[in-house]
């Protein structure tokens, strides 16, 4: 009902128990492209679409390596992803210079979302209008997690955010089961039909739109965009087909 | 009963003119809209359980634990936000940890509480902050045996021998109210405690969710820890035959009625 006055900054309550502040930077997240994470009992994967601002424009960039063992995959406004994303390679490196030793990744996703807590808790301050999908491999072997301007982190099995990132999601949930003991190349494949899912009608994946990143006990944190996704790309379509004949 | 605060609402630090401070009530309402947490402090130990609300199929089981340790015998059980619980147990670690630097022994229950009290008081005094939107259960045990406190948004902390917050509070409140608490032993608590968050649950509203465990007794050595697999398997099954039974007991009496 008097919606507007409790929605100007982070540091008022609703009467419903809610922060619309942080609702709001939730909807910023949304206004992002698609990204899809997913693991295996080996690997994580993720898979995500590109936007470019117009023809002459380069593509953004949707995943970013934060260490050999870790990557993240942004949904939302890309400068607030950026500081999210020094801020991890920052602790990345001093957790080898001190321990000696990598970040482990469950410590580096709680480590930004207490961070992003305190900008929901003070005035003056707004809270991070970017969504992360952290992909790592550490000694307790691979990991995905979501986190959200909330500060709220959340380890999944597969998980995609960003606009229209619901049917992905209904992808993911109907097939999660049988990722456990998926090989890299059926993870990724896997990956790009739940992403393929977010895509407007009358448009396609290709190697100009599709970004896609992965990280195991084998793999160092890759990224893979242009040419070298087509290989990705070519299995889906001939999965695709497959199906079709059938 | 809600009064509309319109006017007096907007900031911490202004009363309304019966004298509410509206912020920390509606505070309150984000933690009645979480998963129920309940606290049991029984002969031997204190018991804590949480309804873990799943809201996908695709979150890994075991994982994003709402109970966290601060400070070895301490356990704290969360109803509210998760990230405002963090932050609260990330002071109550430095709280502990300076006490014992300080003191050299481990920070009795009721000094943690009172600061954790304290600290969660202060953010309801400024308008350049929010208040927080968690009511903590702190389980502990010290040299005068094992202790249970409850922390509200307001800052209000209270001793109890069993606690409930959460959704499911009002349900959970007539089961402990039933229990001989001072007579449990923390084996027969842990499915007590299990069995009262089934019963607490809305099948209807939340079906996905998850049963989380943790006790301090002496077969954890004192220090806080999720109970065992096997512990937490003989409780959840405990708690749906007991659910079961209820189920019966029902059908029984429909078919008196005939």
């Amino acid at each position: 009902m008097f919606r507007n006055q409790y929605d100007n900054d982070a540091s008022t309550w609703s009467p419903q128990g809610c922060i619309f502040q942080v609702d709001y930077a939730s909807e910023a997240v949304k206004q992002g492209t698609a990204v899809v994470g997913l693991k295996s009992k080996s690997h994580v994967v993720l898979a995500a679409v590109k936007r470019s601002p117009n023809e002459l424009a380069s593509y953004m960039k949707k995943i970013i390596r934060i260490d050999d063992h870790m990557g993240i995959a942004v949904a939302g406004l890309t400068s607030d992803a950026r500081v999210l994303s020094n801020y991890l390679r920052t602790e990345a490196m001093r957790s080898k210079m001190v321990y000696g030793r990598a970040l482990p990744v469950g410590r580096a996703v709680n480590a930004i979302g207490d961070k992003a807590q305190i900008n929901t808790q003070e005035y003056g301050r707004r809270p991070y209008g970017v969504g992360l999908l952290v992909i790592g491999h550490d000694d307790t072997g691979p990991h995905l997690y979501e986190f959200s301007p909330s500060g709220v982190v959340s380890e999944y099995y597969g998980y995609s955010i960003g606009a229209r990132s619901q049917s992905a999601r209904t992808n993911l949930e109907r097939h999660f089961e049988q990722f456990a003991d998926m090989s890299l190349k059926e993870l990724i494949v896997q990956g790009l039909r739940a992403l393929r899912d977010t895509m407007p009608q009358g448009k396609q994946l290709d190697s100009m739109n599709t970004s896609i990143g992965f990280v195991g006990a084998d793999a160092k944190m890759t990224i893979l965009d242009g040419d070298d996704t087509q290989p990705y790309l070519d299995l889906l379509d001939e999965g695709d087909a497959a199906m079709d004949t059938e | 009963m809600t009064s509309i605060g319109t006017g007096y609402d907007l900031s911490v630090s202004t009363y309304s003119p019966d004298g509410r401070v509206f912020q920390v009530e509606y505070a309150q309402k984000a933690v009645d809209n979480s998963g129920t947490a309940i606290g049991l402090r029984v002969k031997d130990g204190v018991v804590l359980a949480v309804e873990k609300i799943k809201h996908s199929r695709l979150l890994v089981p075991g994982s994003n634990k709402r109970i966290m340790t601060a400070g070895r015998h301490i356990g704290v059980a969360a109803a509210g936000w998760m990230s405002d619980t963090r932050h609260l147990v990330k002071r109550a670690r430095d709280e502990a940890h300076h006490y014992h630097s300080v003191y050299k022994a481990d920070i009795p229950a009721k000094i943690i509480a009172e600061r954790m009290g304290m600290y969660v008081q202060a953010y309801t005094l400024y308008s350049s902050v929010r208040p927080f939107g968690v009511s903590t259960i702190l389980a502990c045990v010290d040299t005068d045996g094992p202790q249970l406190y409850m922390v509200e948004p307001s800052g209000q902390f209270t001793g109890y021998r069993g606690c409930a917050a959460g959704k499911g509070k009002q349900a959970a409140k007539t089961e402990i109210e039933k229990l001989k608490l001072e007579e449990l032993t923390v084996r027969d608590a842990v499915k007590e405690a299990a069995r009262i968050i089934y019963a607490a649950h809305d099948e209807a509203k939340d079906k996905l969710f998850e049963l989380e465990l943790s006790w301090i007794c002496a077969e954890s050595g004192m220090l806080h820890a999720h109970v065992p697999a096997d512990v937490l398997a003989e409780a959840i099954q405990h708690a749906e035959r007991s659910l079961d039974e209820d189920d019966d007991d029902d059908d029984e009496m429909e078919d008196e009625d005939l």
